[in-house]
Formats: structure tokens, C-alpha cells, sequence
């Protein structure tokens, strides 16, 4: 049985914030040998003592992090604070985590493939069940990163993950690993053995008008949108020129998403406008791919909020049992959330809704922790199984891991 | 007949015409269909072009109203901030603290991660930072600099009242251009701190993001939040001022106190000498004086031998006044002995009717001699006192006496009883001279005597009303006189009951 502890802080001291918040999850503990911790904190603790303490205290666990707008936790979502998960494993199931750097000069299917082959290490003849992977979000090849990732461990192996946040004065994420913080850099844990995991991946956007197609574009570049330039897109459903998009590109932005169709999926995948470019081409925050057929999205407070209870809906179905029959079974059970930094914009003051929506659905004891995130590695839910995985934008991911 | 051009028929055969008559008809039905397929995709099309109006129709609405909730949100959001900083802010009284309750949470709340404060230090002419909120330690330090060198900028802010942001000044502003720079804002908002007294200042709050701009509505919160603070600093200093009066008329009252205690320290102790000296002398006194009683009044009984007349009336006048000396030094020495707590009153339940009558009857020669009516009037629920009887009914033969000395013959005199509370209080009344106001504070004093034709003429030590007062609060009790000249004098005292 897993046994599992989580510990927060808000102390503004880094080294503090540290030793508060893995004492507090230690206590959980009991003398359980820890196996691995999950560290999320705010961007103004990111900082190499917070790393280093953490590390110190643990005594060579591997940990695996990312710093982030806020950081989502039972006691609620800390614009400044740091939270911890330690996680104990029972013997059955097997864990592995590894780190690539210098994503910017290796590319991004380079880096995907040489983390892919690092996480394998630990795991031959050992089947892998589920793939946890965080990124810097200055990553720009990020399709190329997934697909080197798929290469090594499966084009359908699921992997969840997410791609660290800051606020508008950092220029750098951070990307946690045992006792150093990186930019540039990607990491990830890989699990197996005798574990059972639920997923849940929902936006709450609908598609709005007419279908179009991306007749060009360069990875997250969008030149043409039904062979015109791409702000044209937007232009037209907004009713103003291209200086007015700019002026409220962030609120569009998150308010009306370019939605991508994908055959054989249940939504659609969103994208955020990052930036409109002189020849009127569109930067996406994520990649999209050429030909395809795209939406105008949009959704409310109330949309999003559905998606969220339907997004733990599914994460709950997911596992192997029930969450009460998993105690029965001994078995033990905690969720990893990631929702994204345009949610975070929307729901503003409605932030904790969501957060007890998350809390309610998957039950006041299962140990919770997650991120505000720049962007969200999930795979869609097909009819029947879990689908591809993608870069998301605009979504809440809830992985739901028993064992 | 041979001459007939060739026909269709004769060229295709029968069956020839039928199929292309078939394909005809195919092709005719096709182009039919084909036509009503266009006329369906053309309406689809319609259909998808109308929906996309409608979609803009929708965008446009949906925006608009969330420009409006947005706004909402942000005035609500503004307005529930700036009510708890408030809140924070006034409930500390002191100076240092009010600037620590802002708190970086409900600030970002109103849009800002940054902000400052300085006050004015007129004895140093600089500005003394007090408040730093998303800086780091070491980019504090330049931004203090920054403010120094601008002094007079800031200083005009206070002394204009003039809330300045970056809305406020001109896009290509020099002055905002350098605030930003050295604040490391995008936006920001610097608002007057003018509290009545003391140093003023200003608070100062700022954004890096560039996204959000900045509304006279911001300006207003900001504005009214640095008069807040303001408000607090007021309050924190008439708090501190009045806080120093009081504490410093804490310490007088303290001085003055052990002044006093020292001062009633001394005056026991000065009491305490004075009683064992009146004690120690009356001793020494009584002891002669009764031999020199004893050998009067040995001489005046003629055993010795007859006494010339001249003799004898010197003898009874050393007799009387040796008596009346032997009555003064006894009334000094039951004075000290009650006052040092020598004597202790043998208290017991006596009836208040006895003690009168042998008073009465004790003093009837004297009243019947003046011709002086003696009333009692005991009431029965003050008949009965818990009293030591002898030295009551001294108290009871002083006073009379008293009456007796300043009633004229005809007068009256009256005794009342009657409870008051749990204790019986007697009313001695008598028709006499009186006493003046002045002096009726003073006769209770040892050795005081009111200034009449009657004291002149009749002698009196002036310790009868002292011993009177000593044996009434040795029984917990009250003495006090009311008195009109030419008209009498009550004394009232009050006694325990059982």
C-alpha cells in the first residue's frame, strides 16, 4: 500500500518555507521510508535554498518539481507558498525518474528521446503503466519533444505532466530535480508494477461558427487560416482590426481559444494566442499542426466549472476501485492536478471553486497536489481509452494514482 | 426510297436510340440531382455563413458582458480589498505596526504585487522608507537612493495633496518614465500619506504587468487607502501622545502616593511617640499626685490637729484642683490606652434604657441644680446595643455633661435612639449656646476647646469629646455634631447592635 504525505508552507523565507512543509509531510509519514517527492511551489520561492534544504532534509530521494503562478493543494491554492507530496511505494510498483537539460541546444525530439531512454533505464522487463513529465515552458519544439518521448516509451503510453508557469516578470520556469532547479531543461518519473491510475482532461469550450482550416503554419506559428492571414480569423469574429486584438490579446486570448478538431476524440483541443505578429500570422502557445480543422471556442465560468467536475468524474472511474474499496484493499490512492494559467485568469475569484469541486469529487481524504501550469501534457480521452497525448491549453488535467 | 438520307435510326439501330434515349433521361434525371445537391450545399453554406454571423453576434454580446463582469469583479474586488486593509490598518494603535498589516495578498487583489512607503524625516531631510512589498532585499536600497535624489518630486506631492500614476502623466513623461525605471514597474499609482501630525509621506504601489492597464478607478483606491493610512498614523500618534500623559500622570499619582504613605508613616509613628509619651508622663504624674491627694485630704480631716480657716480652704482648693488634675491625667491615659489599642471594649449586649436612667440619675443633682429637663426617647428596636457598658456610658456622661455646661437653666436636653441601618444611632440634643460652624470640625481634636464666655469661665481640659470620639470607633461606630448658635447642639453617634 501506498503511503503518502503532504506538507505545505507559506513562509516567505525559501529555506523555511522548506523545512515547514516536509516536516508537516513527514508527520503524515510516520517512519515510512520515502520512495519520491513531488515538489510545486510559487515562483517567489524558487530559488536554489528551497532545492537544497528540501534535499537535505530528504536525504537522497529523488525529487521532481516545478515552479509555477500558483500551486494547487487541500488547504487551498497558495499564490505564495510551496506544497510537498511524499509518496512511499509498496514493492509492487516500480518507479524511475531522470532529467534532460540543454533542451534549446539538444531540440526537442532529441530531448524527448533522451529522457524517454533515461526513464527506461530502471525498467527493463518491468511493464510501464503511466509517465509523469514536467518541461520548461520555453520549450518551442514541444510536438517534436512529445514524439521523442513516444518513440522510446509507446506512441499510446500514457503521459501526464505539465509545463512549469511563472509570472509576467520572470522571463525563466523552473524545473525542480532532486536537489537543483533548472531552466532549459525537462524531467520526469516513469511508474509501473501494481498500479492503477484514473485520468480526467476537459476544457468546458464549445465550438462557434463555422469550421476553418490552417492552410500554413510553422510549429506554433500560425501564417494562414483558409489561405488569408491568420489574425484575419479573429478579426472577423471579433469586429475590430488587428491594433484592438493586441491591446486585449490576453482576455481573447483566454476567452475565445483557437479549438482544434481531432477525428476520433471527445473535445477539442485549444490553443492560446501568445502573440500577433506584423504579417498578421498568430503565435499559438503550443503547436498546431497543418491542415488543420479549426473552431472559434468559447465557454464561461460556468462551462469551466463543468468540465472540471466532469474532469474528476473520469479520473475517479479510472482506477481500479472505488476510493473506498481501495482502503478496504489497503491500497491507498492521491491526485496530481494541473490546471492551466488561462484558467487561472478566468475563474479569478472563483479559484477555490474549483479546487472544491476537485476536493468534493475525489473526497476530503485523498491527499492532493498540482499546478498552475503554461501548458498541460495529457492524453484525450478516445470513446473508450485514452487517446493520444497532446499539449493542452486551457484545460484541467486530475490524475488519480492508486496503488 | 434509295435516295433517303441516313436516319438516326437506320444509323444506331432500334436499340442504339433507346439507350441514348435511357442516357438521356439519366443525364437528365443526374443533372436534376446534381442541381438539388447544389442547392443543398448552397443552402449548407448559407446555413454555416449565417450561423458565423450569428457567432459574431454572440462574440460581440458575450464580450461586452464580460468587459461588464470584469469591471464588476474588479471594482468589487477593489472595494473588498481596500475595506480589509482598512480594517488591518485601524486596529492598531501602533505607528510601526500599521505598515506591516498591508498585507501582499490583498494588494495583488487590487492589481498591484509592488508597493513602498516613505515618511518624511524633518530632522534628517530624508525620506525613511517604511513599507516594502515584492522587492527583493537588495533592490530596496537604490530605490531609497532613487527617492533621496528626488526628493522635492515626492515632497511636492505632499505638499499639492496630488495623487501621480502613470495614467496621470503624460505617455513620454521624463518623471515617469524614471519612476518605472527605478521601481521596476510597468504601472503605478503614488498617493499623498497626510496624516494631521508628525511626518507625512506617501505610499506607493506598482505592476509589472503591462497587460492590465491602470483606471482612474485604481487611482481612487489607492488614493483613499494612502488616507487611511494616514488616518492610522494620526490615531497612532494621539494614541502614543495621550498614552505618555497618561503614564506620566501615572507616575505622579505613583509619587505622590508613596509621598503620602511615607507622610502616614510618619505620623503613625509621630502618633505612636506622642500616646506613649502622654502615657509615660501621666504615669509619672498620677503617682505623686495621689500622695498629694492623700496628704490633703489627711490635713482636712483635722486628725493632725484643727485647721486654721485660712488652712483648710487653701487645703480643699489643692483637694479640688488635685482631683480635677488626677481626672485629667486619667482622661489622657484612657486617651493613649484607646488610641494604641491598650484597652480592648469588653462588648456585650446591653439595654441602651439602662445605661439613660443611670445616667440620668447620676447627673439628676446637676439637673435639677439647673433646672434642666432630661428626655429619653429609645426606640425599641434601638434598645438593645452591643457596647462595652462602662465606657458608654461614659461617652454618655461627657456629652450630657456638656449639655449641662452650655444649656441655661430652664433648658432641655434629649436623648433619642433610633436604628439606622444595622446599627442604633442615639441623637443627644440640648437647647444650649451652640457652636459656631468653624469650630464644630475641630471639637472632637485633643485639647480643643471652643472659644465661649461659658469655657472661659469653667474649666475643662479639652479631652473629653477625644476620649468620647476614641471609645465610639473603638466600638466601629460614627460620632458628629450639628449645631446652631444660640439655638443647641445634637450630637449623634451610632453604636453595634447584637
Amino acid at each position: 500500500m501506498m503511503t503518502l504525505g503532504a506538507g505545505i508552507s507559506l513562509e516567505k523565507n525559501p529555506t523555511l518555507a522548506a523545512k515547514e512543509a516536509v516536516r508537516s509531510a513527514r508527520t503524515k509519514m510516520q517512519k515510512e521510508r520515502v520512495n519520491l517527492a513531488i515538489v510545486f511551489s510559487s515562483t517567489d520561492l524558487s530559488s536554489p535554498p528551497l532545492l537544497k534544504t528540501i534535499g537535505s532534509m530528504l536525504e537522497g530521494v529523488p525529487i521532481i518539481g516545478a515552479s509555477g503562478l500558483a500551486v494547487i493543494s487541500n488547504q487551498g491554492i497558495l499564490k505564495h507558498g510551496l506544497a510537498i507530496m511524499l509518496v512511499s511505494f509498496p514493492k509492487s510498483i516500480h518507479y524511475n525518474a531522470a532529467c534532460t537539460r540543454e533542451i534549446s541546444v539538444k531540440g526537442g525530439l532529441a530531448a524527448g528521446e533522451e529522457l524517454g531512454d533515461k526513464l527506461l533505464q530502471q525498467f527493463k522487463n518491468i511493464p510501464r503503466t503511466l509517465g509523469l513529465v514536467f518541461s520548461d515552458k520555453l520549450i518551442e519544439e514541444d510536438s517534436n519533444f512529445i514524439y521523442g518521448l513516444q518513440t522510446r516509451l509507446g506512441s499510446s503510453f500514457p503521459l501526464v505532466g505539465a509545463y512549469a508557469s511563472n509570472n509576467p516578470s520572470l522571463l525563466k520556469t523552473h524545473l525542480y530535480y532532486h536537489q537543483d532547479i533548472f531552466s532549459d531543461a525537462c524531467a520526469g518519473i516513469l511508474l509501473g508494477g501494481k498500479l492503477s491510475f484514473g485520468l480526467g482532461v476537459k476544457h468546458g469550450w464549445k465550438p462557434l461558427g463555422k469550421p476553418h482550416t490552417v492552410t500554413s503554419v510553422k510549429g506554433n506559428l500560425v501564417e494562414k487560416i483558409d489561405d488569408k492571414p491568420a489574425v484575419k480569423f479573429y478579426e472577423h469574429y471579433l469586429d475590430c482590426d488587428s491594433a484592438k486584438l493586441k491591446t486585449e490579446l490576453k482576455r481573447i486570448s483566454v476567452l475565445y481559444p483557437l479549438g482544434i478538431y481531432l477525428a476520433g476524440e471527445e473535445e477539442y483541443l485549444l490553443r492560446n494566442i501568445l502573440s500577433i505578429e506584423e504579417n498578421g500570422s498568430l503565435r499559438f502557445q503550443s503547436n498546431v499542426p497543418q491542415d488543420s480543422r479549426i473552431r472559434l471556442m468559447i465557454g464561461t465560468k460556468e462551462t469551466c466549472l463543468d468540465a472540471t467536475r466532469h474532469a474528476v468524474d473520469e479520473a475517479k472511474k479510472g482506477l481500479s476501485a472505488s476510493v473506498s474499496e481501495m482502503k478496504k484493499m489497503e491500497t491507498n490512492n492521491f491526485a496530481v492536478v494541473f490546471s492551466s494559467l488561462s484558467r487561472y485568469a478566468l475563474l479569478r475569484k472563483e479559484l477555490d471553486k474549483e479546487l472544491e469541486i476537485i476536493k468534493e469529487g475525489l473526497g476530503p481524504d485523498t491527499p492532493l497536489i498540482g499546478l498552475y501550469a503554461h501548458g498541460e501534457l495529457a492524453p484525450l480521452r478516445a470513446a473508450n481509452r485514452l487517446g493520444k497525448v497532446y499539449i493542452h491549453n486551457q484545460t484541467v488535467s486530475v490524475l488519480n494514482i492508486g496503488g | 426510297m434509295q435516295n433517303q438520307p441516313y436516319s438516326i435510326i437506320s444509323v444506331l439501330g432500334p436499340i442504339g436510340i433507346l439507350s441514348a434515349a435511357a442516357l438521356s433521361v439519366a443525364l437528365a434525371i443526374k443533372s436534376n440531382k446534381t442541381k438539388e445537391l447544389r442547392a443543398k450545399v448552397d443552402n449548407l453554406q448559407k446555413t454555416l455563413e449565417e450561423m458565423d454571423e450569428q457567432a459574431k453576434l454572440l462574440v460581440s454580446t458575450d464580450m461586452e458582458l464580460n468587459n461588464l463582469q470584469e469591471e464588476l469583479d474588479k471594482k468589487i474586488t477593489g472595494l473588498y480589498s481596500l475595506q480589509k486593509l482598512s480594517r488591518t490598518i485601524s486596529t492598531t494603535l501602533e505607528e510601526d505596526q500599521i505598515f506591516t498589516r498591508v498585507e501582499p495578498a490583498l494588494l495583488e487583489d487590487l492589481g498591484f504585487e509592488k508597493s513602498m512607503a516613505f515618511l518624511w524625516n524633518e530632522k534628517d531631510k530624508k525620506f525613511v522608507p517604511r513599507l516594502d512589498i515584492g522587492y527583493a532585499e537588495d533592490e530596496t536600497g537604490p530605490i531609497a537612493s532613487f527617492v533621496d535624489l528626488n526628493k522635492n518630486a515626492f515632497l511636492d506631492i505632499i505638499k499639492t495633496s496630488r495623487t501621480l500614476s502613470s495614467i496621470s502623466l503624460s505617455q513620454d513623461s521624463v518623471t515617469k518614465e524614471k519612476i518605472c525605471n527605478a521601481f521596476k514597474v510597468n504601472s503605478f499609482i503614488v498617493a499623498p500619506i497626510l496624516p494631521k501630525e508628525g511626518n507625512k509621506g506617501f505610499f506607493f504601489v506598482g505592476t509589472e504587468n503591462a497587460e492590465t492597464p491602470l483606471t482612474e478607478g485604481d487611482e481612487e483606491l489607492i488614493t483613499i487607502l494612502a488616507n487611511q493610512i494616514g488616518q492610522a498614523l494620526e490615531n497612532a500618534r494621539l494614541f502614543e501622545t495621550t498614552w505618555r500623559a497618561h503614564q506620566e500622570l501615572e507616575n505622579k499619582v505613583k509619587e505622590r502616593t508613596r509621598e503620602l504613605t511615607l507622610a502616614l508613616e510618619e505620623v503613625k509613628n509621630i502618633s505612636k511617640r506622642k500616646t506613649d509619651f502622654v502615657s509615660s508622663v501621666s504615669h509619672e504624674l498620677r503617682t505623686p499626685l495621689t500622695s498629694v491627694k492623700g496628704y490633703a485630704s489627711i490635713l482636712l480631716a483635722s486628725k493632725l490637729w484643727v485647721l486654721p480657716d485660712e488652712v483648710r480652704a487653701r487645703l480643699e482648693k489643692i483637694n479640688k484642683h488635685t482631683d480635677e488634675l488626677v481626672q485629667f491625667v486619667n482622661d489622657l491615659l484612657d486617651i493613649s490606652r484607646i488610641e494604641s489599642g491598650k484597652v480592648t471594649m469588653k462588648q456585650e449586649a446591653q439595654d441602651l434604657t439602662r445605661i439613660t436612667a443611670e445616667v440620668s440619675d447620676l447627673l439628676g443633682v446637676l439637673l435639677k441644680e439647673k433646672k434642666i429637663g432630661l428626655s429619653c426617647n429609645i426606640a425599641d428596636d434601638a434598645k438593645s446595643v452591643f457596647v462595652d457598658y462602662n465606657q458608654i456610658k461614659r461617652v454618655f456622661i461627657n456629652i450630657i455633661n456638656n449639655a449641662l455646661k452650655f444649656t441655661p437653666p430652664g433648658g432641655k436636653i434629649t436623648i433619642k435612639s433610633y436604628k439606622a441601618g444595622e446599627q442604633a444611632q442615639i441623637d443627644i440634643s440640648d437647647t444650649g449656646c451652640g457652636i459656631p460652624e468653624e469650630a464644630q470640625s475641630k471639637i472632637f481634636e485633643e485639647f480643643y476647646r471652643v472659644d465661649n464666655p461659658i469655657n472661659q469661665e469653667v474649666k475643662g481640659t479639652g479631652l473629653g469629646l477625644t476620649l468620647v470620639k476614641n471609645i465610639i470607633e473603638a466600638h466601629k461606630g460614627k460620632i458628629w455634631v450639628k449645631s446652631k448658635v444660640g439655638t443647641g447642639s445634637t450630637f449623634s453617634f451610632t453604636l453595634p447592635q447584637p
